[in-house]
Parts: C-alpha cells; structure tokens; sequence
C-alpha cells in the first residue's frame, strides 16, 4: 500500500463517496421531504424551510395536534434504557443473557405502552402486526432449521442430497405458486388475515433458505466436538443442544438476520392474505393510493420511520450479516 | 449419523416444506385445469349451473397463451431479468474490488453501501419513484444544471422501464458486492504475490487469479439474482400503476388475474406457466449443485 501515490488513494476516495451518495440518495431526500410542510415540499426547496413534525404526527397519531417533542422523547428515552443495558450485558460475560432479556423486556413494554400515552392511528396497529409477524417467523423458523440444518450437515445418505436439491427448487418458486392455495385454506380455517396464517406462510417460504445457510455453518464445525460428549454418554439430542449450539451463535445471528428482513419486508403474502390486518409495507403501499396533499409528506415521512428499525438492527449486527454472506457465496 | 437419527432431525423441517410448499404447489397445478369462481369455489364440479366452478382442461392455458396482456408481462419480465442481472452482478464487482482496496473508513463505506439491500423493497421503490416526482430530487438537478426552474424530469412511458431497472439495480447490487467481496477476502494473499511477482498486472491478475477464486460465487450469486428477479412482484408493484401497466412483471399479473379479478383458475394456471419458466433457467444450477452434494458424499 506504501508505493500507492496520493492520486490512487483520494481517487479512491473519491469513487466510493460517489458510491455512497448513489446508495443513499433515495433516503435523504426522502428524510428532507418527511420534515416540511406540504407547501415547502411543493416549493422543493432544499433550505429555509421550517422544519415540521406534521407529517409523522398524520401518519402514526390519530390525534392531529400532538406536540410532536413528546413521542420522540419517549422513543428516545426507551432507546436509551434498551442501549444501555445491551452495553452492560456485553461487558457482563456469562450473565450477560439476562441484561439482553431485560432489553427485550423494556422494548415491548414500550411498544405496548405507547398507544396508552398517545393517540395513535391504525398505522401503529400495522407496525404492531410487522413486529409480531417478523419475531415468530424468526423464532420458529430458525428453530426447526437448526434441527434440519445439523441433520443435513452430518447425514451423507442420498435422502439429505435430495431433500437438499428439492428445497433449492422450492426457493425458486415464486410465491404466486402458493398464496392461492394458502388463501382458500386460511378462509376455510377461518384464519384468514390473522397474524398466524402470515407467519405460517412465512416459516414456509424461508426453510429452503434457513436450511441451506444453517447447514453451511454446522458444516464447520469439527465432528470431534459432539463426538467427544457422546463417548461421555450424552445422547445425539443433548451433544447438538448443550455442545453444538452455544458455538453456532454467530451463524444462528447471521441466519436470523436473513429471515428477519425477509418478514419484515414481505409485501405479496400480506397484500393477499390479509383483508385488514396490514403489515406496514402494505400498509404504506395503502397509503399511497389516499388522495390528498399530505401524502407528499407522509410518504416520505412512513418510508423513513420504516427503515429506521432495520439500519439500526443492521448496524448492529452488520458482521454477522457479511459473514453470513460470505459463507453462504464461499461454499455455495 | 444414522438414518433413523437424521429423519427425527428434518422431520419437523420436512413437515413444514410438505404441507405448506409441495400440497400447495400441487393443488395450484390442480386447480389450473378448473375454472374457479369465488361464490362456489369448495364444489369443483357444478358444470351445469353457469355460475359454477368445473373442470376446463387444457382452456385456461389457451387463454394465456391468446392473452396480449400475459405476453406484454412475460417480455417486460425477460427483459427485466436480461437487463438487471447481468449489470448488478459486474457493477457489484466492481464495487467489491474498490472496497478490497480501501484501507481506512471500510466499515463506514459497507454500511452505507449495504443500505439500498435491507431497505423494504416497496418502500425503496417508493423512493426511487419519489425522486422522479415533480417536486423529486432529478427535477432538481435538472433544474440547477439548466438554470430553468421550471424544468422537470418525470416517468413517461419510454423511461418507465429504464427507472425500474435502475432501482432494481440499486436495490439488488450490494448483495452481489458483499458476495463478492467476502470472497476477495478469502483469497490466499500468497497467490496475488506470485502473480504480481510474475508481473501480471491489474487486468491479468483479475482474470486468472480472482475471477477463477469467485467462481462458485459467481454461480451462487447468479442464482439467486435469477430467481429473485424473475419473480419480481414488490418493486414493480409501486411503478406499474395503471398508467404504466405495460410494466407489470408476470408475477404481478398472475396475482392481478387471481385475486383483483377473482379468475382463480387462470390464475392458477399462469403460475404454473411462471413455475415451469423458473426451472427452464434453473436447471443446470440444479443439475451442478446435485452434482456438488454427490460429490461431497463419494
């Protein structure tokens, strides 16, 4: 890197801030739009504007005069607690579990607390139903993969080959191929636009992928290990639960990640499948077809609250999601 | 591990991909060759009372076939497919080899990149879309560049498709960049040194060296791109309104016919059409990762 001259490195510089701007062009102007009133929006200015909360107040509240300050002080306030004891879990070592349940704990406090200190609109129930959706889809999913994912990993009998190639064509499938199906079942079962019926669907889709990613990960870990705690006469169940787990963390994240940008973000299921329990893409994308001048700045303003929780998941956990790309591409 | 063993592992995966993927799939390919309507759809055989739902045949899939619109949908689609996987792929090459090379301010470069791809894909469209208001941020550019504050750049009809494109591109790359990237990564530093020893420059290095090492990514990731794109639904749900309905993708179509117009067996049957189209392009994906999992069990 020494015998680079100066040129190369701020060129390179150079290109990748361009690279970032292309990447999130789309977000800032967005964010701007979401903070004017619809006037400035029209006017297209980009300063000397008043900078307003009116547009998240028309989304999520269903009362319109909300001193906007108030939420965001609570969202903070939460945020901050959450924050703080994420930090002292990751400094506590082993009890660092509790603090993380505890951060769990004080967020759905939160979210269940919030519509009882405002008045929120039907935006918030729709945010509601994504949480909830995204959370079991997680949890059930990544559960029964971690089963098949081990069996796959260490059985070499044709069986694994085939269920592993079947799924592979399963996840090509597009989701038209089983929502009609999926539509006629719920209304028979009376499930139809319930939350269950969407994460059904979505603990479905996801097992082609949630198997082939977790395998790839149970692929490096050494046989050696559960072998060794079965000569000490453990059972194959108790070797893969008590030895094998605690170290596939990194990989049980990373696959986590996948599944919960997959619900999060799901748009086809929830537009069939529910008649009026949104999720909030659709709900957004409902939102657009209102007429009226506010969705000039509610739009923007429902995209960027959208997204926040995710960039701050990703931040969060951004190592696990490269690895878990990386060992997804490398052994392919 | 024993047999026994494995299948008490899988089965509750295995369950799950029978009852929720293959029945359906299969009562999809059923019902393709019914015509279903929404009043009696649990009776299959009312051939007699008009309004009933019965068995048609081979009909639904003449229908398509004679159908203007599925065939505007089906070309809009290959050429979405055409146009963005190829480009996404060498354009997230690309990037991964500048950011290979970038030193300090890495993590801040990937995260920033990586956003486009976590995004919600309709809200990204959302935006994307925004920027091309009249009120959008290319207006604006237009504008400054021109000096005419009355110039604007909006969707039309003949760049509709290109602006698609274009966020499909900038929603899909950084997955192909981060692919790639992690496999730069896992690069043997010893083989760029005999390289560069032997005087291969950037160009050569690049062919012989690093294309051969992402070999298996590229495929991987090609794969994914193809299936993905090919199903297209959410992203080009939010620019094919009615106005640019010669945009729709087929999956929007599909879905369009069976649940807006409630023609549920046509419906049913364009699936069909869409699931056989996805393993004429898949098949030897399929063919060589079967080819992979024998080999690892020889």
């Amino acid at each position: 890197m020494n015998t680079e001259r100066w040129y190369h490195r701020y060129g390179l510089h150079a290109i990748m801030i361009l690279l970032v701007i292309w990447s999130v062009i789309p977000f800032t102007w967005a964010l701007q739009n979401s903070i004017k009133f619809v006037r400035d929006v029209r006017l297209n200015a980009i300063w000397g504007y008043d900078p307003t909360g009116i547009a998240y107040n028309g989304f999520w509240f269903s009362d319109d005069d909300i001193n906007m300050w108030h939420p965001l002080l609570v969202v903070l306030a939460f945020g901050a607690v959450a924050t703080a004891l994420g930090m002292i879990g990751k400094r506590a070592g082993n009890e660092g579990k509790y603090f993380y349940g505890a951060v769990i704990a004080v967020l759905a406090f939160g979210v269940w607390w919030f519509p009882r200190l405002f008045e929120t609109s039907r935006n918030y129930e729709y945010f509601v139903n994504s949480l909830v959706v995204t959370v079991l889809t997680v949890v059930i999913s990544i559960s029964i993969g971690l089963l098949a994912g081990y069996g796959l990993a260490r059985y070499t009998g044709i069986s694994g080959a085939v269920i592993l190639i079947v799924a592979l064509g399963f996840r090509a499938l597009p989701r038209s191929a089983f929502v009609l199906p999926y539509f006629f079942t719920a209304n028979r079962l009376g499930i139809l636009d319930s939350r269950l019926v969407l994460v059904l669907a979505l603990v479905a889709v996801n097992q082609p992928f949630t198997i082939w990613m977790l395998r790839s990960f149970f692929m490096d870990v050494p046989k050696s290990l559960e072998e060794a705690a079965m000569i000490d006469g453990a059972s194959r169940f108790q070797a893969f639960y008590k030895v094998i787990i605690p170290i596939m963390w990194p990989g049980i994240i990373a696959t986590a990640l996948f599944t919960l940008l997959l619900a999060y973000n799901e748009f086809l299921f929830v537009r069939v499948l529910a008649v009026t329990n949104y999720t909030l893409p659709v709900g957004i994308s409902a939102a657009t077809a209102a007429e009226g001048p506010q969705i000039f700045n509610e739009i923007p303003a429902a995209s960027v609250s959208i997204t926040l929780p995710i960039i701050i998941v990703i931040i969060l956990f951004q190592k696990h999601l490269v690895k878990g790309l990386g060992a997804g591409a490398v052994k392919g | 591990m024993k047999r026994k063993t494995f299948w008490g592992f899988a089965a509750p995966s295995v369950v799950v991909m029978t009852l929720l993927m293959l029945f359906p799939l299969v009562t999809t390919v059923y019902l393709s060759f019914f015509r279903v309507l929404p009043r009696n759809r649990y009776s299959l055989s009312a051939c007699d009372d008009l309004g009933g739902s019965c068995f048609v045949g081979w009909k639904n899939y003449s229908d398509i076939f004679s159908d203007g619109e599925f065939w505007t949908a089906f070309w809009f689609t290959l050429k979405f497919v055409a146009v963005t996987v190829p480009i996404q792929t060498l354009f997230g090459l690309a990037v991964a080899l500048l950011l290979d090379r970038v030193g300090r301010g890495r993590g801040f470069y990937m995260a920033a990149l990586l956003t486009p791809f976590i995004v919600t894909p309709v809200v990204g469209s959302l935006l994307v879309k925004d920027l091309f208001a009249r009120t959008g941020f290319v207006s604006k550019v237009v504008q400054i560049l021109t000096g005419d504050p009355e110039a604007t750049f909006l969707l039309t009809d003949g760049n509709v498709n290109w602006v698609i494109f274009l966020q499909s591109i900038w929603h899909v790359m950084p997955f192909a960049m981060i692919s790639l990237f992690a496999g730069l990564q896992s690069l043997p530093a010893e083989r760029m040194e005999a390289a560069s020893i032997d005087g291969a420059g950037f160009w050569r290095s690049l062919w012989h060296v690093k294309v051969p090492h992402l070999r298996s990514i590229f495929l991987f990731i090609t794969m994914i791109s193809l299936m993905d794109a090919y199903r297209v639904y959410d992203s080009v749900f939010i620019f094919a309104t009615e106005r640019f309905a010669d945009s729709r993708s087929l999956q929007m179509y599909t879905i369009e016919v069976a649940t807006d117009f409630g023609r549920v067996g046509r419906g049913n049957a364009l699936s069909v059409v869409t699931v056989l189209g996805v393993f004429v392009i898949l098949l030897p994906f399929l063919y060589i990762s079967y080819k992979d999992q024998l080999a690892e069990r020889a």
